[in-house]
């Protein structure tokens, strides 16, 4: 736990540093002109804790920002929970069933293998595929939300199937703990 | 948009104008030689115009033609160092050009003509001849700033190529890409259709996708979690001004304007499940197309604003269907392969191109709105997301090769590539705009 938290404050710290220093020192093009183009700016809400702020603040893939729920894995191409998946939702849908007010946010992920607009289809799936099947065992469909990120948010980055593998995965994000 | 208006109003009004009071028009030629890509090429001069001010306008503007006419891979553009006139004091007209120094070095045709500056401003005068016939092709006057050579340029270039294939060239366009060149996102990036003056539109340091040009190319719209949520922007261009066009749960993904600009058409995941729906413009879903328990994704409109080409797994495996945009008449395009997606449609209505995996690699095919006259575009490494040029002559898609990922243009032969973009890669999901007017 004492990890977990360690690295979301790095994370949240690193990317305080890294938007502020954005502000400062971008590149000429990027900024110049900002008020003819307009301000870009990100949400960054206190409780970004998924994988699109792991990435934003550098830790993506790295110890220590699983988070307490086990993530789960696909087929290629595939939406079908295996009996590994399942083993793994029922674990989650214990621990969510001991702690009624926390919120999960199930993120569905894809290996690069696909195109990038059909895997954001299928990460969809996968999301909605697993929140499914935690509502059948019990988990009120109002603590569940899903989000896709298709294979834009890769843990690794290997053409071998022990990476692929792990990109095509369920990630489940807690709040309100 | 004003921008853009501007220079419209700045190029086009004087060009066409200035083109009707000149009467600078060919006389009527009767031609047998057949050009297009794949084809013969046909040899062609273009010497630097003859200019009253800095001799490096004249220059530039014959490369940039140069530049045009090579990756339409039409022609066979004679080297510079071979010309034997000399740009500065040679004739520039019928009556004064000595078309034997052109039909010496294999010239069909030749490129001649002036660049008067005042001040910041420049008028090109720029003409196609037949060297053989020693008579005019085209002739074309354009009026702007300086710094509009370059398109001017781009214009003329499609203007040799509408004179000597029949139809207009695509280089009067630009292409959009993403790319992580500067960051660890992909951020939006615009460049002119022959690779060259790329600019950065967006510095969002979230996950974009899908970008697609508006039925005119003064905007685009893109799927951004920039809001934490996948949601559709429309992007202006130029200006990089972002409008929030939908806050529908979950998926909000691509798809883009309709030809018409009066509706939009993207993928929705409503109950997880991805469905393709349209949206009014001010971002309000209308009705959805597909309702069913199977992926459906990739929408493109055809030309006529009437039909829409996607992608479904409906039957297994992911294939390219058509449909009214009513939703109803659905039917499906493709039969071989096992993984068909990411359906773009032609620009005159008569094919979809789309990207189809093969041996573990995408690879780009074209085929008829009918289903038949399949045949494969790329044969080299991994190429995904293919994009119309606006004279439906060439495809630009995204190319993994050798470990890189960079935009490349190619003929629907794919005998004639062009890598488009440069540096160690990283560029994805090309859109191709209409002409800039």
């Amino acid at each position: 736990m004492v990890m977990r938290w360690v690295g979301g404050w790095a994370a949240l710290a690193a990317l305080v540093v890294l938007v502020g220093g954005c502000s400062g020192k971008d590149p000429g093009d990027a900024l110049e002109g900002i008020a003819e183009r307009g301000i870009d700016e990100s949400r960054l809400g206190a409780d970004s804790r998924g994988s699109l702020a792991d990435a934003q603040g550098g830790s993506l893939g790295l110890p220590g920002s699983e988070g307490p729920l086990e993530d789960i894995r696909f087929g290629y191409n595939s939406v079908d929970l295996g009996q590994q998946a399942r083993n793994t939702l029922q674990r989650n849908a214990a621990w969510l069933a001991e702690r009624p007010d926390t919120k999960v946010e199930i993120e569905g992920h894809c290996d690069d293998r696909g195109t990038i607009e059909y895997n954001l289809a299928l990460g969809a799936r996968r999301a909605s595929a697993a929140k499914n099947y935690l509502i059948a065992l019990g988990v009120a469909p109002s603590r569940i939300t899903t989000i896709s990120y298709g294979e834009e948010l890769p843990l690794c980055r290997d053409a071998v199937e022990s990476c692929w593998g792990r990109n095509r995965r369920g990630h489940f994000v807690v709040f309100g703990q | 948009m004003r921008d853009m208006e501007a220079m419209k109003a700045v190029v086009v009004g004087v060009v066409v104008a200035l083109c009707a009071a000149l009467n600078l028009e060919a006389q009527a030629q009767v031609r047998s030689t057949i050009v297009g890509p794949g084809a013969t090429k046909y040899p062609i001069a273009v010497s630097p115009l003859k200019t009253d001010g800095d001799p490096g306008l004249g220059v530039g503007f014959s490369d940039r033609v140069v530049l045009d006419l090579e990756r339409s891979g039409m022609f066979r553009v004679l080297p510079r160092s071979t010309h034997i006139a000399q740009p500065q004091s040679s004739g520039v007209d019928l009556e004064t050009i000595r078309f034997e120094n052109w039909s010496v070095l294999g010239a069909h045709a030749v490129v001649k003509g002036t660049i008067a500056v005042v001040g910041e401003d420049v008028v090109v005068e720029a003409r196609l001849f037949d060297v053989a016939q020693r008579s005019q092709l085209t002739g074309r006057r354009y009026g702007g700033r300086v710094e509009d050579i370059d398109r001017i340029a781009d214009r003329f270039a499609d203007e040799i190529i509408d004179s000597i294939a029949g139809e207009r060239g695509p280089f009067d366009s630009k292409i959009a890409f993403l790319s992580t060149r500067d960051g660890r996102f992909k951020d939006l990036y615009v460049m002119s259709a022959n690779g060259k003056d790329v600019e950065r539109l967006t510095n969002a340091r979230t996950i974009n996708l899908a970008p697609r040009w508006g039925p005119q190319p003064d905007r685009l719209t893109m799927t951004s979690y920039r809001g934490g949520d996948p949601d559709l922007y429309t992007i202006s261009y130029p200006g990089s001004r972002w409008q929030q066009l939908t806050r529908v749960p979950g998926l909000n993904l691509g798809g883009g304007f309709s030809p018409s600009g009066d509706s939009l058409v993207t993928t929705l995941s409503f109950d997880g499940n991805s469905e393709i729906g349209i949206l009014d413009v001010d971002g309000t879903v209308r009705y959805r197309l597909t309702e069913n328990s199977a992926i459906d994704v990739s929408p493109s409109w055809s030309p006529d604003g009437e039909s829409i080409a996607f992608c479904s797994n409906r039957a297994g495996s992911p294939q390219i269907y058509v449909m009214h945009r009513s939703g109803s008449r659905v039917r499906r395009l493709t039969r071989k392969g096992s993984y068909n997606t990411s359906p773009a449609w032609s620009p005159k209505g008569d094919k979809v191109a789309y990207a189809s995996r093969v041996r573990g690699k995408f690879q780009i095919f074209v085929i008829d709105t009918d289903g038949g006259g399949v045949h494969q575009v790329t044969t080299d490494g991994n190429n995904e997301d293919p994009s119309w040029s606006p004279d439906g002559r060439y495809l630009v898609y995204s190319a993994t090769r050798r470990g890189r990922t960079h935009v490349v243009m190619s003929d629907l032969s794919g005998i004639h590539t062009v890598q488009l973009t440069e540096g160690n890669g990283g560029d994805t999901s090309p859109t191709w705009s209409g002409w800039l007017d």
